[in-house]
C-alpha cells in the first residue's frame, strides 16, 4: 500500500528542491556573459534600440525584482518568449511541441532496455560464474562504457550506411509524408492518421506507410539508447537476483518442496525486481539528459537539440525553460521511483 | 661488495614480504587482486597513462593541431603509413588519438580530483556536525542532484567565457560531480561514526579535527577510492560529450570528443568512418578500464560501505 502521508511528505520536500533549482537556473543565466537585449536586437542594431528592448524586458530593474518575477512566472510554467530560435513564440509552446519527441524516444529506448536487460540479468544470475555469466557481465560493462555519441554513429555506419536497411536521421520520410502533430508522439500520430492512398504519387501505398516510416526512423536511436539502459538494468538485475536467492525465504520455499524454477520466479524474481525498478527510474531521468546527445547524433529535433541550439545563440528564455522542465521531470521521476519502491517493499522506512 | 648487495636484496625481499602481508591482511586489496576483470581494467588504465605521457612528451601538439594539406593526402583510409587514416584537414589521425589520451587523463584527473576533495570536505562536515550543517550542505547538494548531469553541465558551461576552452568543461563538471562524492562520503562517514572506537577517541578528549583526520577519513578511504574510480569513467565521457556538443575543446584540439564530433559531422555520411571510429574506440576502452576496476573495487568493498555507493 502507498501511504498517503509518505507521498504528502515527499511532495512537500519537493518544494524547497524545486525552489533551489529555479534559483540556480536564475543565477546561472544572470552570470552568463552577453546582453539578452543585444541578442534580440541583433549585432547591427543601434544602442538606442537595445536600450528600448532592455526597458521592455525589465532588464534594468533591480535584481530582486527580476528574481521575484522569474519565480512567479516559473511557478506558472511561463518562461517568456523565445528571443531568436522561434522569435516571439512562447517558450511554453515550443517545449510543448518538442517535449513529446524526446519523451517518445526515451520511452522506446527504455522499453528495449527493459525487455532485454531483465532476462539477461536473470540468466546471468542463474548461471552464475559460467561462461554465459562472464560474457553477459563484460557485455554489460562494455555497454555502459561506450558513449552514445560513439555507438550511435557506429549503428548508423553499419545499418544505415553499409547495409542500407534503415534511415540515418530524422523522424519520418518528410518528403513523402506530412503528418499533423496531435499528440506529438510520431508513432501514435502516424498510426492514427495514416495516409490517403491517392496522394502518394500514383503508387499504391498502405494506409500505414507513414507509421512504418516513423518506426523505421525510431529503430536506430531507440536501440542506441536501449543498449545503454539494457547494460545498466541487466547488471542490477543480476546482483539483485543473487542477493535475493541467498535469503531465508527462498530456502524455506525450497525446503517445503517447491521446485527450483518456481521458487526462483515466484519468490525470487518478485523481490529482486524492486531495486531494478529504482534503476529503471533513475535511468529514465538520465536518459532525458542523454537525449541531448542522441538527438544530436540522429538529427532529431527534440528538446535536447533545442537546448544546445539555445545555448549557442544565447536564447535565454528557451535555456531557462528547457533546463527547468528537465529538472522538474527528473525530480518527478525520482519521486515516482521512491513511491513505487515503498509500495513494493513495505519494509522501506516511511 | 657482494654482502652489501645481498643485504640490499634481503631488505628488498623483506619489504616485498611486508607488502604481501599487508595485502593479505586487507580483505579489500586481496579480494581486488583476485578479481581478474579488475586487473584487466587496471592494465587498460596503466596502458592509457603510458600512452598519454608518451604523447605529451614526444608528439608535437602544434603540428597535429594544424591542417596538413600538402604533406598528407586528405581523408586517406587507414594504411601502413597512416594507421588510423587521415581526416578532412589531411591530419594524421593516429598521433591525434594518442594525444587525446593525454587530455582525457589530465582533465579527467583534475575533474575527479577536485570534486573528490570538495565532496570529501562537504560530506565529512555534514556527517560529523549533523543538524544545521548537515541540512544546509545536503539540501544544496540535492538541488544540484535534481538536474540530469550532462544538462546541468551544459547550463553551467554557458557561464564561463569561451576562451577557457576545455577548462570551462572541467569547471562545470566539477560542480556537477561534487554532490555525488559528498553524498557517498557522508554515508560512509556516518557508518564510521557509529563505531565504538570513535566514541572512545572522543571520550579520551580528542578534538574534532583529530577525530576527522585520524579516524573518520582513513576509514572512508576505500569507498572514496571506489567512487572516484567509477566516476572517472563517467567524467571522461562527459568531458568528451561537452566537446562533442561544441562546448569544450576549441577547434583543432586533438581531444577525443572533438574528433568524434568532426568525424560524425563530416565523415559519417561520406564514408570516412575512421575519422570518428578510432577516437571513439580509445574513449570507450579507457572508460571500460575504469568501469572494470571500479566494479571490482566495489565488489571487494566492505558491504556496510557498499550501500553508500550507488
Amino acid at each position: 500500500m502507498i501511504s498517503k502521508r509518505f507521498v504528502a511528505k515527499r511532495l512537500l520536500l519537493l518544494v524547497p528542491v524545486l525552489f533551489g533549482v529555479a534559483t540556480l537556473v536564475f543565477a546561472i543565466l544572470q552570470l552568463s556573459p552577453g546582453n539578452p537585449a543585444r541578442v534580440i536586437a541583433g549585432q547591427r542594431a543601434s544602442e538606442e534600440f537595445v536600450r528600448q528592448i532592455e526597458r521592455e524586458l525589465g532588464l534594468n530593474d533591480p535584481i530582486y525584482v527580476q528574481y521575484g518575477r522569474f519565480l512567479l512566472d516559473a511557478a506558472q510554467f511561463d518562461f517568456g518568449n523565445s528571443y531568436t530560435i522561434q522569435r516571439n513564440t512562447p517558450v511554453r509552446q515550443i517545449l510543448r511541441n518538442k517535449l513529446p519527441v524526446t519523451l517518445e524516444l526515451a520511452l522506446y529506448g527504455q522499453l528495449i532496455g527493459i525487455l532485454l536487460g531483465i532476462p539477461l540479468g536473470i540468466i546471468s544470475a542463474v548461471k552464475q560464474d559460467t561462461i554465459t555469466d562472464h560474457l553477459t557481465r563484460v557485455g554489460a560493462l562494455s555497454g555502459i562504457s561506450i558513449p552514445i555519441f560513439w555507438s550511435g554513429p557506429l549503428v548508423i555506419l553499419v545499418f544505415a550506411q553499409f547495409f542500407g536497411w534503415l534511415p540515418t536521421s530524422g523522424r519520418i520520410d518528410a518528403q513523402r509524408f506530412s503528418i499533423e502533430q496531435v499528440t506529438g508522439l510520431i508513432t501514435v500520430d502516424t498510426f492514427v492518421q495514416g495516409v490517403d492512398a491517392t496522394l502518394s504519387s500514383g503508387f499504391a501505398v498502405s494506409h500505414f506507410a507513414p507509421f512504418f516510416s516513423a518506426v523505421e526512423h525510431m529503430i536506430l536511436p531507440a536501440a542506441t539508447i536501449g543498449i545503454y539502459s539494457m547494460a545498466l538494468i541487466s547488471r542490477m538485475m543480476r546482483s539483485s537476483m543473487l542477493e535475493v536467492t541467498r535469503q531465508d525465504y527462498i530456502r524455506t520455499a525450497r525446503a517445503k518442496g517447491q521446485g527450483a524454477k518456481i521458487t526462483l520466479m515466484k519468490h525470487g524474481l518478485r523481490n529482486a525486481l524492486i531495486p531494478v525498478i529504482t534503476v529503471i527510474g533513475i535511468q529514465f531521468g538520465s536518459l532525458l539528459g542523454g537525449a541531448v546527445l542522441t538527438e544530436t547524433v540522429f538529427g532529431i529535433a527534440g528538446i535536447g537539440t533545442l537546448l544546445v541550439q539555445a545555448i549557442e545563440v544565447g536564447d535565454y528564455p528557451v535555456v531557462q525553460g528547457t533546463v527547468l522542465v528537465f529538472a522538474f521531470l527528473f525530480t518527478l521521476v525520482n519521486l515516482g521511483v521512491d513511491v513505487t519502491y515503498s509500495a513494493l517493499d513495505p519494509r522501506i522506512d516511511q | 661488495m657482494s654482502t652489501e648487495t645481498d643485504t640490499g636484496a634481503e631488505a628488498g625481499r623483506r619489504q616485498a614480504r611486508g607488502v604481501v602481508e599487508r595485502v593479505r591482511a586487507s580483505p579489500f586489496l586481496s579480494d581486488l587482486l583476485s578479481n581478474r576483470l579488475a586487473l584487466v581494467g587496471l592494465g587498460i588504465i596503466l596502458a592509457m597513462i603510458v600512452i598519454a605521457v608518451y604523447a605529451r612528451l614526444f608528439v608535437d601538439l602544434e603540428a597535429i593541431s594544424l591542417t596538413q594539406f600538402g604533406t598528407n593526402p586528405p581523408q586517406a583510409a587507414p594504411s601502413a603509413e597512416y594507421p588510423f587514416g587521415t581526416d578532412g584537414q589531411a591530419r594524421d589521425i593516429f598521433p591525434r588519438v594518442l594525444y587525446g589520451a593525454w587530455y582525457a587523463v589530465l582533465y579527467g584527473t583534475i575533474t575527479v580530483g577536485v570534486s573528490t576533495i570538495a565532496g570529501v570536505g562537504l560530506g565529512t562536515l555534514a556527517a560529523y556536525f549533523g543538524d544545521v550543517t548537515d541540512n544546509v550542505v545536503m539540501r544544496s547538494m540535492d538541488v544540484l542532484l535534481a538536474f540530469p548531469s550532462l544538462l546541468l553541465a551544459l547550463a553551467l558551461v554557458a557561464i564561463f567565457p569561451d576562451g577557457l576552452g576545455l577548462w570551462r568543461a572541467v569547471a562545470a563538471l566539477t560542480l556537477v560531480y561534487t554532490p555525488r562524492f559528498a553524498r557517498v562520503i557522508r554515508g560512509a562517514a556516518l557508518a564510521v561514526l557509529e563505531d565504538e572506537y570513535v566514541d572512545a577517541t572522543v571520550a579520551l578528549g580528542a578534538a574534532d579535527p583529530r577525530v576527522i583526520v585520524h579516524h573518520v577519513l582513513p576509514n572512508c578511504l576505500a569507498p572514496i577510492t571506489v567512487q572516484s574510480t567509477l566516476n572517472f569513467g563517467l567524467a571522461i565521457i562527459d568531458l568528451a560529450a561537452l566537446s562533442f556538443l561544441g562546448f569544450g575543446a576549441p577547434t583543432g584540439t586533438p581531444s577525443w570528443g572533438l574528433m568524434l564530433s568532426n568525424g560524425v559531422e563530416f565523415g559519417l555520411l561520406t564514408g570516412i568512418w575512421w575519422w570518428s571510429f578510432f577516437p571513439g574506440l580509445f574513449l570507450a576502452i579507457t572508460v571500460l578500464g575504469f568501469n572494470l576496476l571500479g566494479d571490482g573495487m566495489r565488489d571487494a568493498l566492505d558491504p556496510r560501505m557498499r550501500d553508500a555507493i550507488d
